[in-house]
């Protein structure tokens, strides 16, 4: 190969959404647009975004329970909004939509980031990179910081200096600095702030005499390695420029695997509710296998009381249902996600505060043939077609399986009390304009 | 009741899939045999950047003479310039509204198309940003009987 030929390498960046949640919020409720805004987590427990003016109020805000900060927030004029995933999920599609047409390469990596490969100099991609906070912040309301450097890892550390450095106005190509200068930032740096360095290692890093990015970086990667594991030396070379971690840019066609995991809005004592809410996540998560044409192999249940619940004695159970045959049928998956029922309330004095319901082994429904003899019962039956097409038509609560299909309203379906209005996802919550 | 996952507006899909004619194996060709080429997509025909289009909601009579009527859905799309004379939802001291922007005698004025109501102009002090601008409007007919028109 010529050397003159050798096209330029790809610089990976990173486009993050700044305070996605609660800028989200912002998009459809202008009321908010310069007051301290903070996020709740499922059933309004805790805080689990904030934007820069909740945290200039308190720094240490994130995670504390929205009961104890109720008073607080009055006080100080914080305004908080139940999660709103519905919102979040539609904006996040549209910002991931837009970022795909900069580059050829994309991988979403999160509801609020996205790598892209770039290719050109810092003096080309800094413009760029304003280009794309430009476009996204115009087409969706979202601001976007873009971080760029030769690798997955160096891109998060030019993310760090974005964070702490407003004067670079939200890009930064890491490239723009000299060698001493970027080895003074990474010195500047602890491990335990570098992508993909747990902090569990932090320590036995300092040991050896490594606290710093710098000193990671100029480290022996063969010999940590071996101290490690082989992430710490991925981590090590993508310090030094190399890429080793490229980016996932074949999206799955489908899922390989489906969640339905939920907090409940009360705590739950009473094993007909637990066998009621498994009933329901099962069919729910099964709504969702069909939708993508998967059939499960396995199915996995887990039940556990809340981490914090000082009410409760502390329980968690787990089980692993392999399906005989690879199935989609609502009636199989839900037999199969109350085997772990016998399993609840060990003892007295336990209430559960979350379930959910895994599917894996997920494959192509119509990729699979099977001899008559492991076809499952259920098979043929259509079940889970006649159920998606009532459902469809009268609403998910309209019938269901077992007992998902009682229909007493559940209790402890998900509470979100101070949810914004999904403008994006739901006909009778449109934003409306005063004509 | 909640949507289990975020599910964006389907903007992008197409409404229907019918199947062509030329998938029909047996019998005689179809005379309409390469003519065909997929239905009309109202998606398509109406939404010039799905990544970028809104639906909302008006509310109110100010702008019944541009054709908006109370209740009617406007498809709002972000990644139009708003030039004067274009309709925009605007964001006017943390509301929003919809009207007819315009710049008259050097002052930006947002324009009530409706004698009753009043136009907005902007002074020096009045916060205002455009949301969006109006792409479509769409309304359903009224439905109504023994209706003559003046003449």
């Amino acid at each position: 190969m010529t050397t003159t030929l050798t096209p330029a390498p790809d610089q990976i960046a990173l486009v993050d959404c700044v305070s996605f949640y609660a800028n989200a919020e912002r998009v459809f409720d202008p009321t908010l647009h310069d007051r301290p805004t903070l996020v709740l987590s499922n059933n309004d427990g805790c805080v689990v975004a904030a934007c820069p003016l909740v945290k200039a109020l308190d720094p240490e805000i994130m995670g504390k329970p929205w009961f104890k900060i109720r008073a607080w927030c009055q006080a100080n004029d914080v305004q908080a909004r139940s999660s709103n995933y519905e919102l979040y999920g539609s904006l996040s599609s549209r910002v991931a939509t837009i970022l795909g047409r900069f580059s050829a390469w994309q991988e979403v990596y999160s509801i609020d980031e996205s790598w892209l490969k770039l290719r050109g100099t810092p003096e080309e991609l800094e413009p760029l990179g304003q280009e794309i906070r430009q476009a996204v912040l115009q087409l969706t309301g979202i601001p976007v910081r873009v971080a760029i450097g030769p690798t997955k890892t160096l891109a998060k550390v030019a993310a760090l200096g974005i964070k702490k450095n407003p004067a670079f106005n939200g890009v930064l190509d890491l490239r723009r600095f000299p060698e001493e200068q970027l080895s003074r930032i990474l010195d500047s740096l602890h491990v335990t702030d570098l992508w993909g360095v747990a902090g569990r290692n932090s320590k036995r890093l300092a040991a050896l005499g490594i606290h710093t990015a710098k000193e990671l970086r100029d480290a022996d990667a063969k010999w940590l390695r071996k101290r490690f594991s082989v992430v710490m030396e991925r981590t090590i070379l993508e310090l030094r420029g190399q890429k080793c971690i490229e980016l996932e840019t074949q999206p799955p066609t489908a899922k390989d695997q489906l969640i339905y995991s939920r907090s409940f809005s009360r705590k739950l004592t009473d094993p007909d509710e637990m066998h009621q809410v498994l009933s329901i996540y099962a069919q729910r998560v099964s709504a969702r296998l069909r939708a993508q044409g998967s059939v499960a192999g396995v199915l996995s249940v887990w039940a556990s009381t809340g981490w914090a619940d000082e009410g409760t004695v502390p329980h968690s159970a787990h089980r692993s249902v392999p399906l005989l045959v690879p199935t989609d049928d609502p009636i199989a998956l839900t037999k199969a996600a109350c085997v772990i029922l016998p399993d609840l309330f060990p003892t007295p004095g336990i209430r559960y505060a979350r379930a959910g319901v895994v599917l894996t082994g997920l494959s192509a429904a119509d990729g699979i043939q099977f001899l008559p003899v492991f076809q499952s019962e259920f098979d043929d039956r259509g079940i889970g077609d006649v159920l998606d097409e009532i459902t469809r038509k009268l609403g998910p609560q309209s019938v269901g399986v077992g007992r998902g299909g009682l229909k007493t309203p559940p209790g402890w379906e998900m509470k979100r009390a101070m949810l914004s209005k999904r403008c994006t996802t739901h006909w009778d919550e449109l934003p409306v304009a005063v004509a | 009741m909640q949507a289990s996952q975020p599910e964006p507006l389907a903007l992008d899909g197409p409404l229907i899939l019918p199947l062509a004619p030329e998938a029909v194996a047996c019998g005689f060709p179809s005379p309409a045999e390469g003519y065909w080429s997929g239905d009309l997509d109202l998606i398509k025909h109406l939404i010039r950047d799905p990544a970028s289009t809104f639906v909302w909601k008006a509310a109110g009579h100010s702008m019944t003479g541009a054709g908006i009527n109370d209740g009617d859905l406007l498809l709002v799309d972000r990644g139009i310039n708003p030039a004067p004379g274009r309709i925009v939802v605007a964001i006017v001291d943390g509301d929003y509204t919809v009207k007819r922007l315009d710049v008259i005698q050097g002052r930006t004025v947002l324009v009530a198309e409706n004698r009753d109501y009043a136009d907005i102009v902007l002074h020096e002090h009045t916060e205002m940003s455009v949301w969006g601008v109006v792409t479509w409007i769409l309304s359903r007919p009224t439905i109504r009987r023994g209706v003559r028109p003046l003449r």
